[in-house]
């Protein structure tokens, strides 16, 4: 039993700041989704000029904000999902099945991670993106095409941050079941979201 | 033959309570393997982040930042005193407030939730300091709050124009009407209440000065919807980039006009917007994977066989899938909802010809109304921690407000026009 607690304390511990430095970054993705979209507005409509790469780099950004951000909304309870069946369960009951649930989800997790970083790093992450470039000298004379894989990346990177907090709330679940739940910290923050 | 199974495999595992999200990947992914079709579970994988890597989708993160911005202004604060001003003075005068701001904040933020949130706060106590029952200020801030993402803009229309492949700006317009109505029903409803139950005034009846002012302070916010409409309208925008003019025109006047927001909130406004945005990302990605195995699996098919069973009368047809619809949005909320049952629900209406747009409203406005239902009402948990009374409370004083909004999708499965008039009439469909 100590030895999960301790577990449980640890992966805890390591999800929040993961997770915390996660949604500072999909934060600036955000706000960066923005710039970009209005920048883009402004030079079609008031200057004339179509800018080619603002709307590739603000659809990376969009994807890396749902890699980094939806982790934080799962550990938080913000996915949808019908927990009636569960509330009408006895506790143990339902922490079984809790467990259940768990299970498949990491199932699910484990098969995207392994398709999911195949990709970036297969035959598709290598080609490059059509409009985005980046510097690779500082005096700005040479530049490379961003490859596909960056952000083919976003999505895998979010499965592997989802399969952390997966396994987190399984030993959380197993500790439930051993009457110990209460002696970890509660996850702060639950949320329900939606775009309702 | 194996993957018909799906759908009742994906509703037990939602049933038990797996994620929607986890759901629309196992089911479709379980029988794939057992098929022995695994290489076509990297076909499942890859479509789930093509169904996120979309420029149109942008929208909606977007959307939910400018009415996060609004919402953190202050703006609903003139939006209810320009309310008040106009019929503040009619008798039930807080409770047509109410209907009226949701209506006005519907243009602005698109989210039902965010409605009750906002005027929830404020108004529910205003009413109780003027004699109403806290009940009942509850019950008519959550019913009017669904007018959110009837009118646009509306996170839920868009969800479904890019799952289901239809304009953004069609659906739009075909919203206008619906919740033009479904407002104005409740306004109804609440003068027939008013008269029954002697619900006081909230003032007297304003001056045209009064009026002006109040007009002039909330000119700002209600110049949003038409920027966003006029602009995607007028063809200036597409709207994805409207939504991004609607975020810096709801910076632009909550920072530098009204001087409501500060800088140090927009961190936590955009972490809010982001989170939530991740989200529902994820599940229309999921849900454009689910779409491919559920057309490549002949469910709507199978499911258009059935319902032709029944009847082939599409009046008929159509009250069954509204019974349907009602039922689910008791148990889910209207985004899932909408992702799971529209690849499904709408080739069968479309094949039948009933018009594309019009099942969307129809649906949407549906299961809009089911975040009103228990036992999963998103919109009666909100109002409820909002009011500080409990789920069954809100529920129970809802229903008269219910019954009117139930007549209202009625009214819109069964005359067309009050949806599709606008959106044809600009020519977004023949």
């Amino acid at each position: 039993m100590q030895v999960l607690l301790g577990l449980t304390r640890l992966l805890s511990m390591v999800n929040a700041a993961l997770l915390g430095a996660g949604r500072v970054l999909g934060t600036a993705c955000v706000a960066l989704m923005v710039i970009f979209i209005l920048v883009q507005v402004f030079y079609r409509y008031v200057l004339g000029n179509a800018l080619p790469w603002s709307e590739e780099a603000a659809r990376f950004l969009m994807l890396w904000m749902t890699g980094l951000m939806a982790p934080t909304a799962f550990r938080r309870g913000g996915f949808v999902s019908i927990d009636l069946l569960v509330g009408l369960m006895p506790r143990m009951v339902a922490a079984v099945l809790q467990l259940g649930l768990l299970a498949l989800s990491l199932v699910v997790l484990v098969v995207g991670f392994r398709i999911g970083w195949a990709e970036v790093f297969g035959f598709g992450g290598r080609f490059a993106t059509d409009a985005l470039w980046l510097p690779t000298r500082v005096d700005l004379s040479s530049w490379m095409k961003v490859p596909r894989g960056w952000a083919m990346a976003s999505l895998a990177t979010g499965i592997t941050l989802l399969i952390s907090v997966n396994v987190e709330l399984m030993l959380r679940s197993v500790l439930q079941l051993f009457g110990a739940g209460a002696r970890v910290p509660e996850i702060r923050d639950q949320i329900t979201l939606g775009a309702e | 033959m194996m993957l018909s199974f799906f759908l009742p495999l994906f509703m037990l595992f939602l049933f038990l309570g797996l994620p929607v999200f986890f759901g629309l990947i196992a089911a479709p992914g379980l029988l794939l393997w057992l098929n022995g079709q695994e290489r076509d579970i990297v076909l499942l994988y890859r479509n789930v982040y093509n169904g996120m890597d979309s420029f149109p989708l942008m929208a909606i993160p977007f959307f939910m930042l400018a009415g996060e911005v609004m919402n953190r202004s202050n703006i609903t604060l003139r939006l209810v005193e320009f309310s008040q001003a106009m019929i503040g003075h009619l008798r039930g005068g807080l409770a047509h407030v109410n209907v009226l701001s949701s209506m006005l904040f519907a243009g602005l933020s698109g989210s039902a939730v965010a409605d009750v949130s906002a005027l929830g706060s404020m108004l529910i106590p205003a009413m109780e300091k003027q004699g109403y029952t806290r009940k009942f200020a509850a019950a008519i801030t959550a019913a009017s709050s669904i007018i959110g993402p009837i009118i646009p803009p509306s996170g839920i229309m868009i969800i479904y124009a890019y799952v289901m492949g239809e304009s953004v700006a069609a659906l739009f317009l075909a919203g206008i009407v619906p919740g033009i109505l479904m407002g104005g029903s409740l306004m109804l409803m609440v003068a027939v209440m008013a008269d029954r139950y002697d619900l006081p005034p909230a003032t007297t009846r304003a001056s045209w000065g009064h009026r002006g002012q109040a007009s002039l302070k909330a000119i700002w916010p209600l110049m949003t919807p038409v920027i966003i409409l006029g602009g995607i309208l007028g063809g200036v925008f597409t709207p994805t980039e409207a939504a991004a003019v609607a975020v810096g025109y709801s910076l632009l006047i909550g920072l530098f006009v009204m001087r409501t927001l500060k800088w140090s909130d927009l961190p936590d406004v955009m972490l809010r917007a982001g989170m939530t945005s991740a989200v529902v990302l994820l599940l229309v990605g999921a849900a454009m994977a689910f779409k491919t195995v559920a057309s490549l699996s002949h469910t709507p098919e199978l499911l258009a066989g059935i319902l032709l069973g029944l009847s082939d009368n599409p009046l008929i047809v159509l009250f069954l899938i509204n019974v349907l619809l009602f039922i689910v949005g008791m148990f889910l909320d209207a985004g899932p909802a909408i992702i799971i049952l529209g690849p499904i629900l709408g080739p069968i209406f479309v094949s039948m010809g009933v018009d594309s747009v019009h099942f969307a409203i129809i649906m949407a406005v549906n299961l809009t109304v089911g975040l009103l239902t228990p036992p999963m009402g998103l919109v009666l948990f909100v109002t409820s921690s909002v009011s500080g009374l409990k789920v069954e409370t809100v529920a129970r004083a809802i229903l008269p407000f219910l019954a009117v909004e139930i007549t209202v999708i009625f009214l819109l499965t069964y005359i067309p026009a009050l949806t599709l008039t606008v959106p044809r009439m600009l020519g977004f469909i023949q």
